[in-house]
């Protein structure tokens, strides 16, 4: 019965943005365009139905229009933007979220607000194997206008170079506090084990993966194959992070989809942003 | 060439005179779209004639002549299928050359009536740019007539919108350049 409910609120919520069934026929092949209209098809689109700044025929609202981010029109626009596979179309995390972003200080998604991130999923030829780099970009203004910039990159190899090491280990390897008085003359000590020489820096220090990533492609050890895949992160929104995905299937809930919704209050974003943007 | 400029400035002189490139009203950016979706009507057109196996060789030699007129030089086009994300790169000329080779009988190209135009941004240089979305279906047959191959595809058409000025009877007259540029073509479910 409750899937059979959530179905039918899914059709009606889903019938918002492709309330126009149009079919055409093509030789022997009828083709009903409804999943389309009702699929998310780009990023910015994704914004725009976030902030009710289109209508359900996908035409853009003019800012003077009473529709254009209408609180009311949002709340019924804004489930057809989760990935309802994961989060049907009346959770209690879907009901808050919207809650939350339509209340009196509404809250709205703008390509230029900052706080959201592209993961391109790549494949990097690198000592000879194919392996997977995710590439982190943002958009920063410059000039007239703006431009995506790469913030960041997570390369597996890449953290297998710094681990964490134990604590045990880490206290073995330092340079007392005399060694100036002795010209320095203990700091091969350092060098003879290449592994841990990152054990030798301050407890503050953070490897810049972005500059090994450039080394390494300047060097020409990293050699681009192709993008796999992308998807956004967003948290940009106040107390929320949420991952928007590309879904590519039939009915209507497919294209640019929230993908993973998390409640994150303000002051807990810091740290997290700082893998995204160090 | 002088025909599309020239209608290019027909068409902004109706929806008004010139304004800040910066400062684009909705008004401007509806008229700007509607500039950008009558190239990518003309691209659609041009793809269907250069597919179609009724176009004589010459023929399909003058229009993907014209279709490389509404790119930027140095735009490409890259192709991915269902079963894997790997792009495949084309120059305009070599993708509709691919085209007009397709080994099949005959060949049904349709575009759904769906185009989704993006909002424009602009680059650090101050152009615009914009993306429209586009979606096609394919189909080919062998010569008993039997389907033996089809897929629909996700077309994301770059569009670059610049302002652009010209002397006309010794007075400047600015008019919306838009030209296309990079082309992703992305196989998608077969709905």
């Amino acid at each position: 019965m409750g899937t059979q409910f959530s179905k039918i609120a899914l059709l009606i919520v889903s019938l918002l943005w492709a309330s126009v069934s149009i079919a055409q026929t093509i030789g022997d092949f009828k083709m009903d365009e409804t999943e389309l209209y009702a699929m998310t098809k780009q990023m910015g689109q994704f914004m725009r139905r976030f902030n009710y700044e289109e209508d359900q025929f996908g035409y853009k609202l003019n800012p003077k229009d009473p529709k254009y981010r209408n609180a009311e029109m949002r709340r019924q626009s804004l489930p057809i933007l989760f990935d309802q596979e994961r989060y049907g179309t009346q959770t209690e995390l879907q009901r808050y979220f919207i809650e939350d972003v339509t209340k009196g200080d509404s809250t709205f998604m703008t390509f230029l607000g900052g706080h959201w991130y592209s993961e391109v999923s790549t494949t990097f030829r690198y000592n000879g194997k194919d392996v997977n780099v995710q590439l982190i970009l943002a958009v920063e203004q410059e000039g007239l206008g703006s431009k995506w910039v790469l913030t960041n990159v997570y390369c597996p190899e890449f953290n297998k170079l710094f681990p964490t090491g134990e604590l045990a280990e880490k206290e073995k390897h330092f340079l007392h506090p005399m060694s100036h008085e002795l010209d320095f003359m203990n700091i091969y000590k350092a060098f003879q084990d290449p592994e841990v020489i990152d054990f030798y820096a301050s407890k503050d220090y953070q490897p810049d993966y972005l500059t090994l990533f450039f080394y390494e492609v300047k060097k020409g050890n990293l050699v681009f194959q192709h993008v796999d895949g992308l998807k956004f992160h967003v948290f940009q929104i106040k107390d929320w992070y949420f991952e928007v995905s590309w879904f590519d299937r039939k009915g209507l809930n497919s294209g640019w989809l929230m993908s993973n919704v998390i409640y994150l209050p303000e002051k807990e974003k810091t740290n997290l942003i700082k893998f995204y943007q160090p | 060439m002088k025909k599309i400029i020239a209608t290019l400035m027909i068409m902004l002189c109706v929806v008004g005179g010139a304004i800040a490139q910066d400062e684009l009203s909705f008004e401007r950016k509806q008229a700007i779209d509607s500039l950008a979706l009558e190239k990518v009507r003309d691209l659609s057109k041009y793809i269907k004639i250069v597919g179609s196996k009724d176009t004589p060789f010459s023929e399909a030699n003058r229009v993907i002549d014209r279709a490389e007129e509404l790119f930027m030089s140095d735009a490409e086009i890259g192709v991915s299928s269902i079963h894997s994300n790997q792009i495949t790169f084309y120059r305009v000329r070599k993708y509709f050359e691919h085209l007009m080779r397709l080994n099949y009988d005959r060949v049904e190209i349709e575009w759904y009536n769906i185009e989704y135009v993006s909002d424009l941004q602009r680059q650090p240089d101050g152009t615009y740019v914009g993306v429209i979305t586009i979606f096609q279906t394919f189909r080919g047959y062998d010569a008993e007539g039997n389907l033996v191959y089809k897929d629909t595809t996700k077309k994301d058409i770059t569009v670059y919108v610049r302002r652009k000025e010209t002397q006309i009877g010794g007075r400047t007259i600015g008019f919306w350049d838009v030209l296309l540029g990079d082309m992703r073509v992305k196989e998608t479910t077969d709905r």
